[in-house]
C-alpha cells in the first residue's frame, strides 16, 4: 500500500510539476529572448531557426506570420517609462529619438492585440510621415482619450491597452548594437479622476 | 517517511523530465502553424489576402493598420516561383517560411532595384540551371536562393494613407505567384 501511494505521489509531482511549469513559462514568465529598451520589448527571434526551445514553442502555440529581420521589428509596450500600466485613463506623452529606420508605425492594441477602434475616422495609429515635428526634427506623440493639439494618437477604448511601434527596414532587428538604441520615452503626464 | 522523500525526489526529478520532453515535442505535434493555417484555405500559388483571415492565420497582435499582406504557398519541385506585382507601392518586403512556419528569410525593397514587387525563389540547382541562359524577363527580378522545397511567402506592403490605398489594392489584387 506504501509503495502504490508513493509511487502515486511521484507520478503526481512528475506530470504535475512538468506540465505546470511548461506553463508558466510560456504563458507567465517574461521571455528569454526578448529585446528589452526601456518599457519598449521586442522579439527578434521569435519564429526563425535561431529560435531557443522555449521561445520556440511559445511560437508555436501562438502561430502567425511574424517580420522577418530584414522586414523590420515590433516593439511592444505595456507600460510607461515608470513601469506603470498603460490606461486610457491617463495621458502619455512620447517623446524622444526614434531609431535609424526606412518607415515607422505606432499604434494602440487591447490585451489581446487586437488594434483600438476607430475614433470618427481616426485610427488608434500613427506613421513616420503623419507627424509634425520640430524645426531640430524632433517630435511628441500624445496618447490620450481626449484630443489634442499636435501629434494625437486617440485612445478609444476604456482600460488598459498597449502601444506597438513598428520599425520597417531597420539596422536594429539585423543585429545593431543593443546598448546604442534609442526608443522613446513614454511618460505619464496626467489622469482622469 | 524515508519513503515519502524518496518519492518527493522521484517526482521532482520526473517533472524535469516530462517539462524538457513537452518543450521539445511541442513544435512537432503542431498543426497550426501559419503554413497547415493557409493550406486549409487556399490551393498552392493561390494568393491570399492575410486580413480577412481568421486569427489563428494570423493573430491580431501581429495586424498593422499600415501594413497589408498576402501569403502564397509554393512547391519549388514544380519549379522556380516567381512573385510579382504590376505596379509599385511605397514599401514592400518579403519573408520566406518553410513547412513548419519558420521564417528562414526575409527581404525588404532596398535590395530591389525598382519599386515594383518581382522574385523569383528557387533552389540552388535551379538557380544554376537559369545562369546558363537567362531569359531577359528576369532583368529586374530579385532573386532569392533558398534549401526550402515546399513553403510559402509572405509579401508585406505599406500604405501609409488613404491616398495609397487604391494603388496598393491594384497591385495587391494583381499579384502572381506562379512556378515559371
Amino acid at each position: 500500500m506504501k509503495t502504490v501511494l508513493a509511487t502515486l505521489l511521484a507520478l503526481i509531482i512528475a506530470i504535475g510539476g512538468g506540465a505546470a511549469s511548461v506553463w508558466f513559462l510560456l504563458e507567465e514568465a517574461p521571455a528569454a529572448d526578448g529585446l528589452n529598451i526601456g518599457p519598449w520589448i521586442a522579439y527578434p527571434s521569435l519564429g526563425t531557426r535561431d529560435a531557443d526551445p522555449y521561445s520556440r514553442a511559445r511560437f508555436v502555440r501562438r502561430g502567425g506570420v511574424p517580420m522577418g529581420q530584414a522586414e523590420g521589428i515590433v516593439f511592444t509596450a505595456r507600460t510607461d517609462s515608470n513601469q506603470q500600466t498603460l490606461v486610457s485613463g491617463c495621458t502619455y506623452r512620447l517623446d524622444g529619438p526614434m531609431p535609424v529606420a526606412r518607415f515607422w508605425t505606432l499604434h494602440a492594441v487591447d490585451n489581446s492585440g487586437r488594434p483600438l477602434p476607430e475614433f470618427e475616422g481616426r485610427p488608434a495609429a500613427l506613421q513616420a510621415m503623419q507627424v509634425q515635428r520640430e524645426a531640430d526634427n524632433s517630435f511628441t506623440i500624445t496618447a490620450s482619450s481626449q484630443a489634442h493639439p499636435g501629434n494625437w494618437l486617440a485612445i478609444t477604448r476604456p482600460g488598459p491597452y498597449q502601444l506597438l511601434l513598428t520599425l520597417l527596414d531597420t539596422p536594429i532587428s539585423t543585429g545593431a548594437a543593443v546598448e546604442e538604441i534609442r526608443l522613446p520615452t513614454i511618460t505619464r503626464v496626467s489622469c482622469d479622476v | 517517511m524515508f519513503r515519502l522523500l524518496y518519492a518527493f525526489l522521484v517526482g521532482i526529478i520526473g517533472a524535469g523530465i516530462v517539462h524538457i520532453a513537452i518543450i521539445f515535442l511541442l513544435p512537432a505535434n503542431a498543426s497550426n502553424d501559419a503554413w497547415s493555417r493557409i493550406a486549409a484555405i487556399a490551393e498552392p500559388y493561390q494568393p491570399v489576402l492575410l486580413e480577412n483571415v481568421e486569427p489563428s492565420v494570423l493573430p491580431a497582435s501581429q495586424r498593422n493598420p499600415f501594413l497589408r499582406a498576402v501569403a502564397c504557398r509554393f512547391d519549388l519541385s514544380d519549379g522556380p516561383l516567381r512573385v510579382s506585382a504590376r505596379e509599385a507601392v511605397p514599401f514592400w518586403s518579403m519573408s520566406l517560411y518553410d513547412r513548419s512556419g519558420l521564417n528562414v528569410f526575409s527581404i525588404s525593397d532596398r535590395a530591389a532595384p525598382g519599386n515594383v514587387p518581382d522574385l523569383l525563389v528557387l533552389t540552388s540547382k535551379q538557380l544554376s540551371e537559369l545562369r546558363n541562359e537567362m531569359p531577359e524577363t528576369f532583368d529586374q527580378s530579385l532573386f532569392v536562393e533558398t534549401d526550402v522545397t515546399q513553403g510559402m511567402i509572405v509579401l508585406r506592403v505599406l500604405v501609409p494613407d488613404e491616398s495609397y490605398v487604391r494603388q496598393v489594392g491594384r497591385a495587391l489584387g494583381a499579384i502572381s505567384c506562379k512556378p515559371i
